[in-house]
């Protein structure tokens, strides 16, 4: 496709090969952005290599909805309803496997790819991104755990610990290094001790009700589709692995962590190190898609991030949620209360009551422990939020408001982090911590639009923005398309149907 | 170096992963200030079989005998050595604490229920261990021909790999 030897194609809007008419260097045209320059695919790297910028999605997207939401939800409607969430979490595999693509065919981030097919999408991102995210409310169910354990209010840990993620991260030299390494860590600890407080307190019958709650398709309780539980069940759906934009920002860890293309854009760094950052180029890069040495490094980068969604991402996500699912139905047998705490929708109070019925059954050492995941969960969500939100804003400033190249990166990263600490900080002392109360509807609406907005993204990007030997499959269209429909429809559905948007 | 040492050095990276996952059940007690025994209690009778199956997974791995990095022979190893740890754990734990020797009522129940969650822990551990066990034999390989040995095999399977792909 890409050969400069070719005769040179007209251009339109769709992506096709061109070259200048003077020896110009062969480039993939994309959209209304500059042309890709061809460049070398570099090698992918041996699956044994287990660890990809997956850890950051992991990191992201076990929260509230796999140790809270999904739990609640099998209390109140049984196992069965489980098979939504494996819909939920597939879906969402298949979304990294598409958002990864674009990301490492070109080096470019998805906002990048939305902004060559009509700007003001990409707009419509970074707008979404700043009114859903500068609120710190999530930083409260782990700080709120870790004030059980430790009796330290939550707002003082809550704002130390931002501070602290403002300072690490400034000092880093190379701020992916710094957080796949501490991130690893912590999620290696997450996954190996949920599984052994799974071991000390479920049984063979809460185990197997869950997992045979997966495959019961179809199951949809009357009760279901009420006014009151619907838009959680949406919310809960829409929650299940990562959700709002951090499929989006993946992109950019995987550019970061130089997979596919990637490997030709130079890495964030550290505020102190930003003088050291190589020079940023204005676009992505593409490969030439006729060389069949060129497609089978490819067919090696995609084999990689396939194992990295399947096994890391749909594997933890799912053992995380049948094992918070596990401690939930044991813990609910061990004290009725519970059912009721968790059914009632007061989120501390149900882990608190969670925790008791644990100490109660294992000495009060579980108790602690299931507090200390929690506070664990909140730990990784927030250092890969703050760290992803900067890193999608300061790109799209980057690359897309004049001017902004006058800095380098770095420094619109760190513009972006100190600035949402600043304000996080500001609200956490005097403000409301989830947003004011007024708009709460909507920042619950936008993050859910944006995944049906992001699944449209993706099959616009993808088909039209990469040449054809790399576009995806029918199927894997019809997935993603499927995807659209089911946040859009659900999330409509819920909002004219019952007024509600989703909870 | 003594063969005792360079065994230790071996199975390191395992058996730090295992008894972590035991502190990780008594450890955080010791520091929140719940109860002394059971928390020392479960730290070493979860923490040591752990331990101990861990650096024999590392054992294995190092001396070739365990494909590289493969999820599927992780996951078939705990799930033998998995239940059995937690079946040490349960009867150990309260014979420490004074309770005597027993063991969980429906045996093969539990045992069944221990080998399924043994696969998140194979996850977990391979996570893990894939993290630490190259450095720290590049770290020791220049006075330990096994575990330069075992990173000279990352790197042929990682150059084996990059043929293929």
């Amino acid at each position: 496709m890409v050969d400069s030897s070719n005769a040179p194609a007209t251009a339109s809007s769709s992506g096709e090969a061109v070259h200048g008419k003077v020896r110009a260097e062969p480039v993939w045209k994309a959209g209304g952005l500059d042309p890709m320059p061809i460049r070398k695919l570099p090698e992918a790297p041996p699956s044994i290599h287990l660890l990809g910028p997956t850890v950051f999605l992991v990191a992201l997207g076990v929260g509230m909805g796999e140790s809270y939401m999904w739990p609640r939800l099998v209390l109140v409607f049984g196992p069965e309803i489980r098979w939504l969430f494996l819909i939920g979490v597939t879906l969402q595999a298949v979304v990294m496997l598409e958002m990864a693509r674009y990301a490492m065919a070109t080096g470019e981030s998805i906002f990048s790819g939305a902004a060559r097919v009509f700007k003001p999408i990409m707009w419509f991102f970074f707008i979404t991104a700043i009114l859903v995210y500068i609120w710190p409310g999530h930083l409260s169910a782990g700080a709120a755990a870790f004030e059980e354990i430790t009796g330290i209010p939550w707002v003082v840990t809550a704002c130390v610990g931002l501070v602290l993620v403002g300072i690490v991260f400034s000092l880093a030299r190379v701020i992916y290094n710094l957080l796949e390494n501490l991130l690893a860590v912590l999620i290696g600890v997450l996954v190996i001790g949920t599984a052994v407080i799974a071991s000390l307190v479920g049984s063979w019958a809460d185990l197997g009700s869950t997992l045979a709650g997966m495959f019961h398709f179809g199951y949809f309780p009357s009760e279901a589709l009420s006014p009151t539980w619907f838009p959680i069940l949406v919310g809960s759906i829409a929650f299940a692995g990562p959700s709002g934009m951090q499929q989006m920002w993946y992109t950019l860890h995987l550019r970061d962590s130089g997979a596919g293309m990637g490997a030709h854009v130079p890495q964030i760094r550290g505020l102190r190190h930003a003088g050291k950052e190589e020079e940023m180029p204005a676009r992505g890069f593409m490969f030439d898609t006729s060389d069949a040495d060129e497609m089978k490094k490819w067919k090696g980068w995609r084999r990689w991030v396939t194992w990295d969604a399947m096994l890391l991402f749909w594997g933890i996500t799912m053992l995380v949620t049948i094992s918070f699912t596990v401690l939930a139905q044991a813990a609910a047998r061990e004290n009725p209360d519970v059912k009721t705490l968790i059914e009632g929708g007061d989120r501390d109070a149900a882990l608190s009551a969670m925790s008791d019925s644990f100490a109660a059954v294992g000495g009060s050492v579980l108790g602690s422990l299931f507090f200390g995941f929690i506070a664990l969960i909140g730990l990784n969500a927030t250092l890969g939020l703050f760290d992803s939100f900067s890193r999608g804003q300061a790109d799209m400033t980057y690359f897309f408001v004049p001017g902004a190249k006058r800095f380098k990166m770095s420094h619109l990263y760190a513009g972006f982090l100190w600035g949402v600490i600043t304000f996080g900080i500001l609200i956490l002392l005097f403000g409301p911590a989830d947003g004011p109360s007024g708009v709460l509807d909507t920042l619950a609406f936008l993050s859910t639009f944006a995944m049906g907005a992001y699944c449209v993204v993706l099959l616009l990007v993808n088909n039209r923005m990469l040449p054809k030997p790399i576009r995806p499959r029918w199927w894997t269209n019809m997935i993603i398309g499927f995807g659209a429909v089911f946040y859009l429809g659900m999330l409509f559905f819920s909002l004219f149907k019952f007024g509600v948007v989703v909870s | 170096m003594s063969n005792g040492k360079r065994l230790l050095e071996l199975v390191l990276p395992g058996a730090l992963t295992g008894f972590a996952a035991g502190v990780v059940a008594g450890g955080l007690a010791a520091v929140v200030g719940q109860p002394a025994g059971w928390a020392l209690a479960t730290m070493l009778t979860l923490g040591i079989p752990l331990a101990v199956f861990g650096g024999g997974y590392s054992w294995l791995l190092a001396t070739g005998r365990v494909r590289l990095g493969g999820f599927a022979p992780a996951a078939l190893y705990w799930l033998v050595a998995f239940p059995v740890a937690r079946l040490l754990h349960e009867a150990m734990v309260h014979l420490v604490l004074g309770g005597g020797f027993t063991l969980p009522d429906d045996i093969l129940g539990f045992l069944a229920y221990q080998g399924i969650v043994s696969a998140g822990f194979a996850i977990g551990f391979l996570w893990l261990h894939e993290r630490l066990a190259p450095r720290w034999w590049t770290r020791v390989g220049p006075n330990n021909p096994e575990a330069a040995a075992a990173v000279d095999r990352y790197l042929a399977h990682a150059r084996t790999i990059r043929r293929r792909a």
